[in-house]
């Protein structure tokens, strides 16, 4: 599938940006310049030859602390991602084949975990747990699993209702045999579909929370803290804010298009592309009759 | 008689694919007539139908022949005559009734507003005039048929109210664009009787359009068989069917008289002439 | 030589929708017997009784000698492995798995059943070129593939168990003419496999062609059964004599409109719309 997205420009698009910020993630703290927590008398200031963005209130290189960050928001964000993906899926695609007992209940549970509103239960959480992303991300994830419970359900049920499926249990197959070779394939796309999306999500979740200085103790720095901190000496310094919407803007939105991206290369629309690929480069038609 | 549709080598063509899909079709059709079309999908067929009504498809212009209806030529109409002609002068029944009616309103309203919008009627006579109509396409208790909504109703019944909307406006011309292909066999001789018993009742003309011969041989005065966009034969139905010249006609008949019925039916008696 | 199926005075029932009444139809290794039915006579549900889809609530379902009725549903599962039904489904399109190749749906029943994947390839091979499909179409997906070439799929995928009794349910009602008389033809060449053919439609006329008896399904019950010839010729039950009175013909009309209108009134339709 990566071949596929990688084919199309909006894939390559999404996973530059997204590799980009991975690596900042990932080798952010090793690449900051500067101490991000060092402060300094230079405070303020406006970008130069060592402060390539300039400094903070305190006198802390904001670059430095952008790249440190970023730490925190990306883990945060597959946190996110990853707690809903294993709290929904598997009861979606249970709720079709484990009895209508257990449908029934999934069901409720996941509209009533809908209903909460996941950025005020995430501020309730730290509140009664704590201060901490873990805590905090953990919440937010269980209460978006049903975007995964529902994403595993519809596509298990529009597999499991079709002729193929029926063919392959006249022909002796178990449900596990069904789920594993034509279920599995199926719920795949939508998932993967569900969790770029959900990523995104949790990019804003971490920002929100980190802005309302929730989650870290300061003075860690986030890319939520550090725009938080930004508006706070808007006069000073106005271009400030823009560095790090920037870059949550840049991450969400790259989220979003690989979501696009993998929903048009897989299932109906996927086929059709790769059906025109194929007799674009004059493969197909060879076993095509009149 | 003077026809009330005439088609003189009507030519149309996709301008998006850059080809011809209809050459050359001509055809007459009189009062009370039936005309037969015979194709695959893909012959030009429902194309031919759809110039007539005035709703080809974006990319598509007749770029030759005339179409006549009533005696004018249909080249010259504007929006406006073509919405006056249709329905009063032509009008059209598809496969698939279900598609055609709005599916939350009560299928007896869908056919009174034809009749207010066509007729000019008061509400109050428009519903007994969708009443009377109902009946008149044979559904048993049409009082209750008007009540009910789309879904509540079986194909035939469905494709019935269709009719009934379609000649609403008293046309002259009905075309049945492979209008009981989707149906039981039981259900598409109930139609086609319906059709055969309008047109004795009216004078309605008709065009039946579908795949099998034997559906338009049923009906039918005159036969059409159209292939690629082309007529590649035409003539009398006793003609094509006892005297079939082109191979792709013979082919439609050998379908039937291999695997139809009429392997099996003892003394065949003449076609309807 | 004992039937390749047997049904016994079967009833079904959805609810409290009585879908079948004491349906008894007999076949024997070979032959071909049509079921013709209007949508909701039954013969689906028939079907699908024969395949344990749906549970029977009374009478007896015996296939190549094994008495099905009442089994459990590990039973069922055993009984399909064993392959000794098969079944084609009316659209080919939807009865293939568009994300797996033609060779891996066609070796499926196979590798349910167990068997290496080897050799289920090699007899999807074999029964690929049975079924006159080109060997390079194996590895393509059913997409790619034109509607007479899927149908032809779907039926080696039901001959790969070498079954003794094979459910087509429409098969040729989505296709047009030239692969209709294709498939047909094909069909007649089916019974050399020595299966029994139950072929399901609601068009006489396409199954006159290849069945050897035919038996008529209306509203539940199957009101006539006999060799083809004689219940087209000579057919008893009004709703019989309405049905090849309906069906389209050439050049004689079984029946001509009066005589139908005259049919449909005997039937009595109560319940049933138009």
């Amino acid at each position: 599938m990566l071949r596929r997205i990688l084919g199309l420009t909006s894939g390559r698009i999404a996973l530059g940006i997204l590799a980009v910020i991975a690596l900042l993630a990932v080798l952010g703290p090793l690449l900051a310049p500067q101490d991000p927590l060092a402060g300094s008398t230079d405070i303020l200031a406006s970008p130069s030859g060592s402060h390539l963005l300039g400094t903070d209130y305190l006198g802390r290189d904001v670059l430095s602390r952008l790249l440190d960050g970023s730490r925190v928001s990306v883990l945060g964000a597959l946190q996110v991602a990853l707690v809903a993906l294993v709290v929904g899926v598997a009861p979606g695609i249970g709720s079709v084949y484990l009895g209508r007992a257990f449908e029934w209940a999934a069901l409720r549970l996941a509209d009533t975990l809908i209903a909460l509103p996941f950025l005020v239960f995430a501020v309730a959480v730290t509140a009664l747990l704590g201060n901490g992303i873990p805590q905090a991300m953990l919440t937010v994830g269980i209460l978006i699993s049903p975007l995964f419970f529902r994403v595993s359900r519809a596509a298990t049920l529009s597999v499991a209702r079709s002729p193929y499926v029926e063919a392959a249990i006249v022909s002796g197959a178990s449900v596990g045999w069904v789920v594993r070779r034509h279920v599995w394939v199926k719920v795949l796309p939508p998932i993967a579909v569900a969790l770029a999306n959900t990523a995104g999500i949790g990019f804003v979740v971490v920002s929100s929370l980190t802005f309302l200085g929730i989650g870290v103790q300061p003075p860690a720095p986030t890319w939520g803290g550090v725009l938080a901190a930004d508006l706070g000496y808007l006069s000073f310094r106005p271009w400030a804010p823009l560095v790090p919407t920037a870059l949550i803007m840049a991450t969400v939105w790259a989220c979003n298009l690989l979501a696009d991206a993998i929903r048009d290369v897989s299932g109906e629309a996927g086929r059709a592309l790769l059906n025109t690929r194929k007799v674009r480069a004059g493969l197909a038609g060879a076993g095509r009759e009149a | 008689m003077a026809p009330v549709l005439r088609l003189q080598d009507v030519r149309i063509r996709d301008n998006a694919g850059g080809r011809d899909v209809v050459h050359r079709v001509s055809f007459e059709l009189t009062p009370g007539a039936v005309v037969g079309i015979v194709g695959e999908s893909g012959s030009g067929k429902t194309m031919t139908c759809r110039a007539v009504l005035g709703i080809l498809p974006e990319h598509f212009t007749v770029t030759g022949g005339t179409i006549e209806l009533l005696g004018r030529d249909v080249a010259g109409f504007t929006g406006k005559e073509w919405t006056a002609q249709r329905g009063s002068t032509v009008s059209a029944v598809f496969q698939d009734p279900a598609s055609y009616l709005n599916p939350s309103i009560k299928v007896g309203a869908q056919v009174a507003e034809v009749v207010r919008v066509k007729k000019g009627l008061r509400r109050r006579e428009a519903r007994r005039r969708a009443v009377e109509l109902l009946a008149s396409v044979r559904l048993r208790d049409p009082e209750l048929v008007y009540q009910q909504y789309p879904h509540e109703l079986s194909g035939g019944m469905l494709q019935r109210v269709l009719i009934a909307a379609a000649i609403a406006a008293d046309p002259q011309v009905l075309i049945a664009d492979e209008a009981t292909t989707a149906l039981d066999v039981t259900v598409q001789a109930e139609i086609l009787d319906l059709l055969a018993d309008l047109r004795e009742r009216t004078g309605l003309a008709l065009v039946v359009v579908s795949h099998d011969l034997a559906v338009v041989a049923q009906l039918c005065d005159e036969v059409l068989v159209m292939q690629h966009g082309e007529i590649v034969e035409q003539g009398p139905t006793s003609e094509i069917l006892y005297h079939p010249q082109h191979s792709y006609t013979r082919l439609l008949i050998a379908e039937h008289e291999s695997y139809g019925l009429d392997r099996f039916l003892e003394a065949p008696h003449a076609a309807r002439a | 030589m004992p039937p390749a199926l047997e049904i016994d005075n079967l009833d079904v029932h959805y609810g409290s929708v009585h879908a079948l009444r004491g349906a008894s139809l007999t076949a024997s290794p070979g032959e071909t017997v049509g079921l013709i039915g209007e949508t909701g006579s039954g013969k689906s549900t028939l079907a699908r009784a024969v395949l344990g889809l749906v549970r029977a609530s009374a009478g007896r379902i015996v296939v190549a000698g094994q008495e099905v009725t009442g089994y459990s549903a590990r039973q069922w599962r055993a009984q399909r492995r064993r392959g000794t039904v098969q079944y084609v489904f009316q659209d080919p399109l939807r009865s293939l798995d568009p994300d797996l190749t033609v060779e891996d749906s066609i070796v499926e029943p196979l590798l349910i059943q167990g068997r290496p994947r080897r050799e289920a390839a090699a007899r999807a091979r074999v029964y690929a070129a049975r079924v006159r499909l080109d060997e390079a179409l194996l590895s393509r997906l059913p997409g790619e593939l034109s509607g007479g070439q899927r149908q032809r799929v779907a039926i080696a995928r039901a001959l790969v168990t070498d079954p003794e009794v094979i459910i087509l349910d429409e098969p040729v009602s989505a296709l047009d003419s030239a692969n209709r008389v294709r498939t047909l033809e094909f069909l007649k060449e089916l019974r050399d496999s020595g299966a029994a053919l139950l072929f399901i439609s609601h068009d006489l006329g396409s199954v006159a062609g290849v069945a050897d008896r035919i038996a008529v399904l209306y509203r539940g019950e199957i009101v006539e059964q006999g060799p083809a010839r004689a219940v087209v010729n000579t057919p008893e039950h009004p709703y019989t004599r309405l049905l090849v009175g309906s069906a389209p013909t050439l050049r004689s009309a079984a029946a001509d409109r009066a005589q139908r209108a005259e049919l449909r009134a005997l039937l009595t339709y109560e319940g049933k719309p138009s």
